[in-house]
């Protein structure tokens, strides 16, 4: 055994996905030996830059983890600061708390089907000839795209870093006008919707999947199909509160890259929107129920790649809930509403937790006296994706016979996960336990 | 071929939250009539390192890797853009790191004998000439257009850093500084944004980063007058990476 065949194959940068990753793999006699997702965009450690600052700063600097989750970031810190003072914002900012996130799902999936993922099935290597050869998929995106960051424009005053969003609900509630105009445009955009689901189905995953994933996600209230819940649902049948998420996900530095990894109990996990439709699909609106019925998802194939498809689908539930939404909260304001209540600041800890675009996002914090935060850590999506990520590029390795010829395979795979870099490498090691 | 050949843009990002390279994905389309897309890795596969026109960057230099690609970029653009409040004050990382040194932060986070780098957050301008500054968190869509369509031009854009308040003021908002004693950052803060923030009743929080020649001491006066604490000040208007010689006249 004198000479061992080694093997290293780089992708050096991971294109079209949010921040910055590279992949390597060693390969010995023909077998992999590992696998390393390097996330190399800087580190940022958000968890230390929110510590002396007062509660009520939290969602302005929270937002500035990550452009296209943004909403989900200021969201998941709001909702830690009003369970630390036990407060409940008025019904109509509920409503349009979901809303905005709505417009984020719908922004960020857009972008990421049609503008990151496309071009692979495509087959487009420039943005010149996605946008000139495939001119109504590429307005397909713009239109789509438009929707969501008109949505969170209305509600949170900008397309991304929100403004209205507040610990004790909104500065501004939006006018009929605007909601109405934000209305009539889903409803216009519902067929756009489902067109490009049915596309993004249409494209076979180029290799198949071996092990099962292990799937989790917030359990969505109201017996609805959604994005904001208390308790984690796993695939393996528990269910714990996002209050207790250090004893179930363990967090774990590695030294090739800048952003960590969660696994439970020693397994590697897969959140996000297959993850949202395989333990909640069946609560789908109408339309979004429809598609998700007639996919290869619905009859348990897992493949990593229908990570695309599944965020089209959850584009058209987004679209069918919005409308409701706006319906309820034009219904809510010819309704008396009691005086909001004060914010009574106390000292305390809390988890906020929802589900981003890419899966569950916790935000935990500890506040004291005078509203200010003194203990902080996130744990964001990517970085639960990650080990998944790694996995799933061992699988199709091994499975191939043409090594060197992997490379665009394994990018359409990392991308189809919609990696969020920038927000995985704000993790800070807080010493937990 | 083109006997004519468009001018190449190129768009990169150091370390960020992306927003600027989103708000320019988006507005993509206007450009493409008029510019080759050189590099791109956020938005396409298929990217060259040859000489451009325009190179837009987002982000702050955090780390040794942002360094060398910025070099690299600087070297090969003609015009080179900072685009957002990362590349041109530093944003929330260079804030946080004018309070806190970025090794112990990098010891609390990974431990005593990392190997990860980090260098202290700062702006573009901080190791390069910078051709253009165009701040924003995110820039605005119609400024980048223009600024766009001016270097195109062959035209320096004018990009005035008059403060917030000249915006509210035209909005004809009540001041949510003096008549709500809300903590409102725009009197010294770079306007671009609409007056956002004190248009729907809130406070501005500064994240344009400051303005031409901001009263940082008259600012601070204001909000101790309203109650708030030495500190909370000081926090709340170094938050958006406000260089620390803009302080220098002040003793709260």
């Amino acid at each position: 055994m004198s000479d061992v065949e080694k093997k290293i194959i780089q992708i050096p940068e991971i294109t079209r996905v949010e921040g910055h990753a590279a992949v390597e793999i060693d390969i010995e006699d023909g077998n992999v030996k590992e696998v390393r997702l390097d996330v190399f965009e800087g580190t940022r450690f958000f968890e230390r830059i929110v510590l002396g600052h007062k509660y009520d700063e939290l969602a302005h600097i929270t937002s500035r983890v990550c452009a296209i989750c943004s909403t989900g970031h200021v969201l998941a810190a709001i909702f830690a600061v009003e369970r630390i003072f036990s407060f409940t914002p008025t019904p109509i900012e509920t409503k349009l708390r979901e809303l905005m996130h709505l417009g984020m799902i719908i922004e960020s999936h857009a972008t990421h089907v049609c503008a990151l993922a496309l071009p692979d099935f495509l087959k487009t290597p420039d943005l010149a000839s996605f946008a000139g050869q495939h001119k109504e998929k590429f307005l397909l995106w713009t239109h789509l795209r438009n929707l969501g960051a008109e949505i969170q424009t209305a509600v949170g005053g900008r397309p991304f870093h929100p403004v209205n969003l507040h610990v004790s609900g909104l500065s501004k509630i939006p006018s009929t006008a605007s909601l109405e105009g934000v209305k009539a445009d889903l409803k216009r955009s519902l067929d756009e919707a489902i067109s490009l689901a049915e596309l993004v189905l249409s494209f076979a995953p180029p290799v198949e999947r071996l092990t099962e994933p292990y799937f989790l996600a917030l359990i969505p209230h109201d017996d609805k199909y959604g994005y904001f819940g208390e308790t984690i649902q796993s695939s393996e049948g528990w269910q714990r509160s996002c209050q207790e998420y250090k004893e179930y996900l363990d967090e774990q530095v590695v030294t090739y890259s800048h952003a960590k990894r969660s696994l439970v109990k020693g397994k590697p996990v897969m959140v996000g929107s297959m993850a949202r439709l395989a333990l909640f699909g069946n609560r789908l609106t109408r339309e979004a129920l429809n598609v998700y019925q007639a996919t290869p998802l619905f009859k348990g194939d897992s493949n990593s790649i229908w990570n695309n498809a599944a965020q089209a689908i959850e584009i058209i539930q987004a679209i069918e809930r919005a409308i409701e939404i706006i319906d309820e909260v034009e219904t809510l304001k010819n309704e008396r509403t009691p005086e909001k209540k004060p914010l009574g600041i106390v000292a305390g800890r809390a988890t906020g937790a929802v589900e981003c675009p890419r899966g569950t996002l916790y935000h935990y914090y500890e506040i004291d006296e005078n509203g200010v935060i003194c203990a902080a850590d996130m744990i964001t999506p990517s970085a639960q994706n990650t080990a998944r990520i790694e996995l799933d590029i061992k699988e199709v390795v091994s499975q191939s016979t043409e090594k060197e010829m992997l490379g665009p395979h394994l990018e359409t795979l990392v991308r189809a996960y919609d990696p969020c870099n920038t927000c995985a490498t704000h993790m800070v090691a807080i010493n937990w336990k | 071929m083109e006997t004519n050949p468009r001018p190449c843009i190129a768009v990169e990002g150091l370390t960020g939250c992306a927003g600027e390279l989103l708000v320019i994905l988006e507005n993509l389309d206007k450009l493409l009539p008029f510019v080759r897309v050189a590099s791109f890795p956020f938005a396409q596969s298929q990217n060259d390192d040859g000489p451009v026109d325009i190179a837009f960057v987002e982000g702050s230099v955090s780390q040794p890797h942002d360094l060398e690609k910025l070099k690299r970029i600087r070297a090969k653009a003609r015009w080179l853009v900072a685009v957002g409040n990362c590349a041109v004050w530093g944003c929330v990382q260079g804030g946080a790191c004018a309070k806190c040194k970025v090794t112990d932060m990098l010891e609390a986070v990974y431990g005593q004998h990392s190997e990860i780098q980090a260098l202290e957050s700062r702006p573009l301008d901080a190791y390069v000439n910078v051709d253009v500054k165009l701040s924003g968190c995110p820039i605005d869509k119609t400024q980048f257009l223009s600024v766009t369509a001016s270097l195109l031009k062959d035209h320096l854009p004018y990009i005035t850093h008059k403060p917030v308040c000249l915006e509210c003021k035209l909005n004809e908002n009540p001041c949510v500084l003096i008549e709500k004693n809300l903590p409102c950052l725009g009197p010294v803060t770079a306007a671009g944004c609409g007056a956002l923030c004190p248009s729907l009743g809130a406070a501005c929080y500064g994240c344009w980063g400051p303005s031409q020649a901001p009263q940082m001491d008259a600012m601070a006066t204001i909000l101790s007058e309203k109650g708030y604490e030495a500190l909370e000040i000081m926090n709340r208007l170094k938050t958006f990476g406000a260089p620390e010689h803009l302080f220098e006249r002040m003793n709260v």
